[in-house]
């Protein structure tokens, strides 16, 4: 306030800023308002913020931050922006910042013998991988493998990981090409020098092609599928035979007698895809959204197994997921570059509230940050992992680790990105400030 | 004086009640008139009109009617004249006549008629100039016409001009033209000099062309042009280097003066040329049509309105040695098969890009077909002169039972069945492939699958085989000329056979021919029928494709131009209104191709896109292009090694 004079001088106009923030102690600076030129941009802004934080505090370490004004991205210089969103420049402006999202540490690929096809990071203690050489994979961290789900006769397609805070075992469900899922039992807190070999306790057979996606329901008691054959199969994930689907045999592969497994048959199918489903997720109790080849995003009631409601988006499907505001907001990707975002308590239209256009090629997966309402991912067949705020039509930030396409990305520990891709790498990229 | 003016107004008085009594005229002329009226009071002045000037030095100012000489009277001073002036009220009345050398007092009566003359009235008060016009010429009781002649003849019978007048009207509106509704012709703005045109509108009888017009010289024909205009020697120099049609006629030369410039040797061949130009000139009005060719074009419905079509390439598929000369997309369409000149015969995972499979065929793959059964996992392979038939390990264990029953044959009974007949085709056993093969004689080219997936037809030398009894049949027809492609109707039993010039379709329960089609090509190269079975697109070598209706002609319905190259295939789509041609030129283009049950109704065919992103390979471009069984999305392959998928 103090230097409260106008002394506009052509182009460089000067603005009463306060910075404020929400983050803690190293990253506040002092709230009494100073006047910065307008031309700064989001470079600028950010350099202004890391010197003020080291005239503080000398041992300070530059950081980069993002800015919003009135909740929104400041992505071009604050004159423009004040002049695009009509904020008069007289009174003082409030900018808040936080630290941006980008990830600060690139850690190691775990190499795989073949492409990655599926990650799964809803544990915050290990995060699972299909690989098309039929085998799932269970890591602690970058390069630390401990489990080898062995038993696929063909490629996996999907793994989830069913009760992902279980205390002493972790259930885990893999999909694959062979037509059939496979549950797993791991105990993830003994400690293993080399990786073991678990074999699968439960086998679902049931569909009459390849299994493209699971997903588990939240208790963990049942998980669904999706599969070419345009059906979506529920099954149960107990261990014990139930008495009419009892199906318990020793099965004799390549001569050698191997453990008995149990067979489970799907309890309920769903009809009404007619295309492959290529992404089911199942965020409540009651409803279980998919995502089809035929344009379509279907809510299905469990209960009664009925086609709630359908958006058709014109393009085939690849990936869906819902989250974000009130867990509601419906993301999904497919044939074509677009990340769209449908939002379905928005009454008498289907159009996409949100789309995000930067990638070149399919879009391949898509995840929303399981705390921050406004935080995406999305992977694409262009080798890219883009980090997406519902603020900004823009990206926050691009991950190009891989060199081939990226087939499936994950969110893992709310602060690292785990994605795999056609280069059989799995790449993670940590320390990302996601604010909850 | 004065009694002399007093009785000049008597006289006035006397003779005022005639109006055509000389009035008084303007005061210069006064003396007239009183020499006229008053010719008892003779001016005393007898000079006549001569100028006073004579008199001017004279002592008199002339001789009175005696001829004795009238002295001037004495100046008087001008002083004193004034002072007189001044004194006399009267003074302004008051004018000098010099011809008399005396003074004049005008009366009243005077003043008044100069001042009515000034205001440019009538100069007597009592005269009306609005007075009634009096007719003194008795009319009503003439007892003798003006004239006497009797009246004319004409006056009783109708005129001949009219009649003729009225006769070439009527004609004129029996031939429909209307002589009266002749819009007005306005006089416009016209050249004042008319211009060379117009000559021959004056002439309409006899169209005159004008004679072509001749260059007129300019600076460069000047026999002292400005520098700039004189070619270097170099550039004279360089003139010679050039064709004789190119090289310019003339070369401007510099001369000082008008003598010194030479006779002009061309002049005698310019003239010729002139008088050949002028008679060999082709004397023919060209007829111009006036028609705006954007109005020629058939109206289209956008691009925008037929969406969805294969518009942008996002996935390639990658590993072939060699260019992919055929590729076939699995009827549920997770799957596609590709075929190499590398020997090679790969599956790929649509979704990915993934090749799944690979089998070494040891030859050139000239064609891959999936069985359209989605249950039946059996892809056909053409190579050299051989059919391959490969399991392709797809699909749960009851359908591997049942393909696994398809393949297997046994060499006995093979061999029985041939052996009435010279055996065209002999089914073997290909154990290294876990298949059958088919031997032919002849080299096979391309393979067409009946859709109910038991029958598929082979070329050049056209056989129709089933899978299920393992049997080859030849065609009862006797064909015409080396069958290019064959294929099957989508829904009837009926069989098209594509020759390099024309399309022949069969009955097979009837075992006829139903027609003929005449695709007035060179050369045909590929041949698509539509799903619904009464259109087929065939595509040729010289880059033309032809769309026949069948209820139609058996001429094509449209023929597209499009492609400067051999096409190599064309695709019809299952279920969108799509078609596809690719050609040796790098592109495939995509059209719309709307058939309507209605049958007034003709096709309509709107191009869509043209896909690019193929390179060229030994002067090939696009051996082959799929459509997905169910996505508008396109698959080419290319002998760039590249197989891609444009999605829309």
């Amino acid at each position: 306030m103090s230097m409260g004079d106008e002394s506009g001088e052509g182009s460089s106009r000067r603005l009463q800023v306060r910075f404020v923030t929400k983050l803690d102690a190293p990253f506040k600076v002092p709230a009494a308002a100073i006047a910065i030129p307008a031309d700064l941009a989001r470079f600028g802004l950010s350099s202004l913020v890391n010197a003020l934080l080291q005239s503080n505090n000398a041992d300070f370490e530059p950081e980069p931050f993002d800015f919003l004004i009135d909740g929104e991205f400041v992505r071009m210089s604050l004159e423009q922006f004040l002049l695009a969103k009509g904020i008069s420049a007289e009174r003082i402006l409030e900018i808040e910042y936080i630290r941006a999202v980008a990830p600060r540490k690139e850690e190691d690929p775990s190499l795989h013998d073949d492409w990655v096809s599926a990650v799964d990071g809803s544990s915050s203690r290990f995060f699972l991988t299909g690989c098309y050489d039929g085998l799932g994979r269970v890591w602690k961290g970058a390069g630390i493998c401990t489990h080898i789900l062995d038993g696929h006769s063909d490629a996996l397609t999907s793994v989830c990981i069913i009760n992902p805070e279980g205390m002493e075992t972790v259930t885990v469900a893999t999909a694959s090409k062979d037509r059939t899922l496979r549950l797993w039992k791991l105990n993830i807190e003994e400690p293993v020098n080399h990786p073991m070999r678990v074999r699968a306790y439960k086998i679902l057979r049931g569909h009459k092609s390849s299994v493209q996606t699971v997903a588990a329901q939240t208790s963990g008691e049942m998980v669904c599928s999706a599969s070419w054959d345009c059906t979506i199969n529920l099954w149960q994930t107990n261990d014990f035979p139930a008495e009419d689907d009892l199906v318990s045999k020793k099965r004799k592969v390549g001569g050698q007698v191997e453990e008995s497994l149990v067979e489970g048959e799907a309890f309920t199918t769903l009809v009404g895809h007619t295309q492959c489903v290529s992404s089911v997720v199942w965020p409540q109790r009651e409803f279980i959204y998919s995502a089809s080849w035929d344009h379509s995003i279907r809510k299905w009631d469990v209960e009664t197994g009925k086609n709630l409601t359908d958006i058709f988006c014109g393009k085939a499907l690849n990936c869906l997921d819902i989250g974000g505001e009130a867990s509601a907001l419906i993301a999904a990707g497919g044939s074509d570059p677009v990340l769209r975002i449908w939002d379905p308590r928005k009454p008498g239209t289907s159009a996409p509230v949100f789309q995000f256009a930067s990638h070149t090629s399919w879009v391949s997966a898509c995840k929303w940050h399981d705390s921050s309402l406004f935080h995406l991912l999305s992977a694409s067949y262009d080798g890219k992992v883009m980090l997406w705020d519902l603020r900004t039509a823009w990206p926050l930030s691009v991950i190009e680790s891989h060199t081939d396409k990226v087939l499936s990305a994950d969110w893992w520990k709310s602060d690292s990105v785990i994605s795999g891709g056609a280069d059989s790498k799995l790449c993670i990229s940590s320390e990302i400030p996601i604010v909850r | 004086m004065k009694g002399k003016k007093k009785t000049m107004t008597q006289n006035d008085d006397e003779g005022a009640p005639s109006p055509s009594e000389k009035l008084p005229s303007p005061v210069v002329s006064d003396y007239d008139s009183e020499s006229d009226s008053d010719y008892e009071v003779a001016p005393r002045n007898t000079i006549g009109d001569v100028p006073l000037k004579w008199y001017e030095d004279e002592p008199h100012i002339g001789y009175d009617i005696k001829g004795k000489k009238i002295k001037k009277k004495e100046k008087q001073d001008k002083l004193d004249s004034f002072l007189a002036n001044v004194d006399d009220s009267k003074n302004w009345r008051k004018i000098y006549d010099e011809y008399n050398d005396e003074t004049i007092e005008l009366t009243k009566d005077e003043i008044k008629l100069v001042r009515r003359l000034l205001k440019n009235r009538a100069p007597h008060p009592d005269f009306d100039p609005y007075q009634d016009y009096v007719d003194w010429f008795k009319w009503d009781d003439a007892k003798h016409p003006l004239s006497n002649a009797p009246e004319p003849k004409r006056r009783f019978i109708p005129s001949k001009w009219e009649a003729k007048k009225v006769v070439k009207y009527v004609r004129a509106i029996r031939n429909g033209y209307n002589p009266f509704d002749k819009p007005k012709e306005e006089d416009g703005p016209y050249l004042l000099w008319g211009d060379d045109s117009g000559s021959t509108e004056k002439a309409n009888y006899l169209s005159y062309i004008p004679a072509p017009k001749q260059k007129l010289p300019g600076h460069d024909e000047s026999y002292n042009p400005p520098l700039e205009y004189i070619p270097t020697q170099e550039e004279i120099n360089a003139y010679q280097l050039m064709f004789e049609e190119d090289r310019p006629k003339f070369i401007p030369k510099r001369f000082t003066s008008m003598r010194s410039i030479p006779a002009y040797e061309n002049a005698m061949k310019d003239c010729f040329e002139r008088c050949l130009d002028l008679y060999l000139c082709p004397r023919v009005r060209k007829k111009r049509l006036n028609i705006d060719p954007e109005s020629l074009k058939p109206k289209l419905p956008s691009r925008k309105e037929l969406k969805p079509y294969p518009i942008t390439c996002y996935i390639e598929y990658k590993g072939h040695e060699d260019a992919v000369t055929s590729i076939s997309v699995e009827a549920s369409g997770q799957w596609m098969a590709s075929g190499s000149s590398d020997g090679t015969v790969r599956i790929w995972e649509v979704e990915t890009g993934r090749c799944l499979k690979r089998w070494e065929v040891g030859e050139a793959v000239n064609c891959v077909a999936w069985n359209p059964l989605p249950d039946i996992h059996i892809l056909a392979v053409c190579v050299g002169q051989d059919v391959l038939l490969l399991n392709t390990c797809l699909g749960d264990e009851e359908e591997q039972k049942c393909i696994k029953e398809l393949l297997w044959v046994d060499s006995t009974i093979a061999s029985d069945d041939s052996g009435n007949k010279a055996p065209s085709v002999s089914w073997l056993k290909d154990d290294k492939h876990m298949g059958l093969r088919l031997r032919h004689f002849k080299t096979v080219t391309a393979l067409e699958w009946h859709r109910k997936g038991d029958y598929f037809s082979t070329s050049f030398e056209l056989l129709i085989h089933q899978l299920s009894k393992k049997l080859t049949q030849k065609l009862p027809f006797k064909l015409h000329g080396l069958a290019v492609r064959s294929t099957f109707h989508p829904s009837r039993s009926i069989f098209f056979v594509c020759t390099k010039q024309s399309v022949r379709v069969y009955d097979l329960l009837k075992t006829k021919i139903i027609k003929k089609l005449d695709t007035g090509l060179r050369e045909a190269s590929s041949i698509a029928v539509h799903p619904g079975g009464d259109n087929l697109i065939v595509g040729s070598k010289e880059g033309k494709m032809c769309w026949f209706d069948m209820d139609l002609s058996s001429k094509p319905y449209k023929i597209l131009k499009c492609h400067p190259k051999d096409i190599n295939n064309v695709i019809f789509h299952r279920s969108y209104p799509l078609f596809a041609s690719c050609s040796d030129d790098c592109t495939a283009y995509v059209f719309h191709g709307m058939v309507y049950s209605d049958l007034n109704q003709n096709p309509l065919i709107v191009p869509l896109e043209i896909l690019r992103g193929h390179t060229s390979s030994n002067g090939r471009g696009i051996l082959d292009c799929k459509f997905h069984p169910r996505q508008p999305w396109l698959f080419t392959a290319g002998a760039d090694k590249l197989i891609k998928l444009y999605c829309h």
